[in-house]
């Protein structure tokens, strides 16, 4: 019973009542002005062309193609970024005669990489999965590299003394210790790995909701543009909605990934 | 804090970007940029890719070629006027988003009914990727320097908004109570207690959102070619003039470290002069 007054309360009724006033707004002023806003579709509009799209199943294929790509680049970029990022954080020479080549790497934007890998890789695939780890493997590195240099040294004191081996150490202190940074660096990544996906699919990669957003564009569908906007936003919100409850089930860390005391 | 997109780490609490800004023991230490000597690996790359350039494919042209070609776009006098459109576009945006991102900030700070009415809304308007507003909004504003800044405001947005809502929540009562009893009309509080209480936690809201601005307005140049940098890279890339392009990327990301750069030294300052409370 509780649960479900909880539920009800939860529910943010005064927040749905806004956003469809502001839709029901949007909807009335593209019909009182139809004339002159041939560019804006209405929100009705736009939801039946949603319904065609996912009936015939292209918006599907387009969600399912972004969405691989998305994880498998993140996934990639979080195998590749944890482990340079431990590696950097834990041997201090290493970081000493690497680190400030990557500083000056990391200041290079990854979207003006976009045209250049466009070049090497083509319009394919392979450019939009180079791209999105390229990009995402950044902050994950970054903040591994930052929670392992921040591990207290009290802590690695006990390890040393539990004689603890190197692999122990950083399987039971280290990577408990840094886990909170680390997520914060995959949460940034996977945001940033969506983004890079649907800019290597708007650019060139035949293929996914990016590709669908520009075909629209190409076609002169405003409608279809927006089903395709909003799928993004809603892929977006669900993904960060689906780390978020991964990460709530890791024991010791809150929703947010950082640890309680 | 990597260059990153509106992100689920937005909001900082201003106190611990102060003792992560703050000169401390561990900052000192480190100090603020890694030995030099880690120069070394890229250099030696940059060395082996000169060497070897020879016997690479046509678009990895050595980097002395690089040089060349921002020497070819400065003659052609296409250089200065692009990065003088990028500067704009950012300047532009991001003052844009920190007036707009303190304005909604403050309003739905200081009212948890309309803090509660936006919330849904503000919370997907924030989860839209800015690459996926490109298209949108060229559909709406064409091909124009307006278009350009409203992308880019509307990512850089976010981290200010978002600060300066929880800063408002973190404003010593004292303060307002104090302001109270002295009457101070609306306007008054806002300017003389509100808002300088508030600028650490807009400014913490500015660092995030100052590399987003320049990553997005690289990105709308390189989309949709208006003008700038970033369309330059796009038009090198397509004409096979690939030396013009990485000497181009080169000076994107010097923007990028001139932006950081810029930000960290008035972050120092404001925190300096405006301790955040508590």
């Amino acid at each position: 019973m509780r649960r479900a007054a909880d539920g009800l309360r939860r529910v943010n009724v005064a927040g749905l009542l806004t956003m469809l006033a502001l839709l029901g707004v949007w909807e009335t002023a593209v019909r009182a002005a139809s004339l002159q806003l041939t560019t804006l579709p209405p929100p009705s509009a736009v939801a039946a062309r949603a319904g065609d799209l996912l009936l015939s199943g292209t918006l599907v294929a387009d969600l399912l193609h972004t969405l691989q790509v998305t994880l498998l680049g993140w996934l990639l970029a979080g195998v590749i970024g944890v482990t340079l990022g431990l590696f950097l954080g834990l041997w201090r020479p290493a970081w000493r005669w690497s680190m400030a080549s990557l500083e000056l790497l990391r200041a290079v934007p990854p979207i003006t990489l976009v045209p250049m890998a466009l070049f090497v890789f083509g319009f394919s695939v392979r450019t939009e999965l180079t791209l999105v780890v390229y990009a995402s493997t950044w902050p994950v590195l970054v903040n591994t590299l930052e929670g392992a240099r921040a591990v207290r040294p009290e802590l690695r004191d006990v390890a040393r003394t539990l004689r603890l081996s190197r692999w122990q150490t950083l399987r039971k202190v280290v990577l408990p210790a840094a886990a909170p940074s680390i997520l914060v660096g995959l949460q940034l990544g996977l945001s940033l790995a969506l983004v890079l996906a649907i800019v290597a699919e708007l650019v060139g990669n035949p293929a996914g909701l990016g590709q669908g957003l520009v075909l629209a564009q190409l076609a002169l569908r405003p409608e279809e543009m927006f089903v395709y906007f909003f799928t993004i936003g809603l892929l977006g919100i669900g993904l960060n909605a689906a780390l978020r409850v991964l990460v709530a089930r890791i024991p010791g860390t809150t929703p947010y990934g950082r640890r309680e005391s | 804090m990597t260059a990153a997109v509106p992100g689920a780490a937005d909001a900082v609490p201003a106190a611990a970007a102060a003792a992560e800004a703050a000169p401390g023991a561990a900052r000192r230490r480190s100090g603020l940029f890694p030995p030099l000597r880690g120069l070394l690996p890229l250099g030696l790359l940059l060395v082996l890719w000169q060497l070897t350039a020879a016997r690479l494919p046509l678009y990895f042209p050595p980097p002395t070629d690089w040089a060349v070609g921002l020497r070819e776009l400065w003659d052609a006098g296409l250089l200065l006027p692009a990065a003088a459109a990028t500067v704009r576009t950012f300047g532009l945006g991001l003052g844009a988003a920190i007036v707009l991102g303190t304005a909604v900030g403050l309003a739905v700070g200081a009212s948890p009914a309309v803090d509660r009415a936006l919330r849904p809304t503000l919370e997907f308007a924030r989860a839209m990727p800015p690459a996926a507003v490109v298209p949108i909004a060229t559909l709406l504003l064409g091909f124009t320097a307006t278009m350009k800044v409203v992308v880019v405001t509307s990512a850089a947005l976010w981290s200010i908004l978002l600060n300066t809502r929880s800063g408002l929540r973190q404003v010593d009562p004292v303060l307002l109570d104090a302001a109270r009893s002295l009457h101070l009309r609306g306007s008054e509080r806002l300017r003389k207690v509100v808002l300088p209480a508030l600028l650490p936690s807009v400014f913490v809201g500015v660092r995030i959102a100052a590399p987003v601005a320049l990553v997005i307005t690289l990105l709308v140049e390189i989309l949709t070619q208006v003008d700038g940098i970033g369309a330059l890279i796009g038009l090198s890339q397509r004409n096979f003039q690939f030396a013009r392009g990485y000497g181009l990327i080169l000076v994107a990301a010097l923007f990028s470290l001139a932006v950081n750069a810029l930000v960290s030294t008035l972050q120092e300052y404001v925190l300096r002069h405006h301790p955040p409370a508590g």
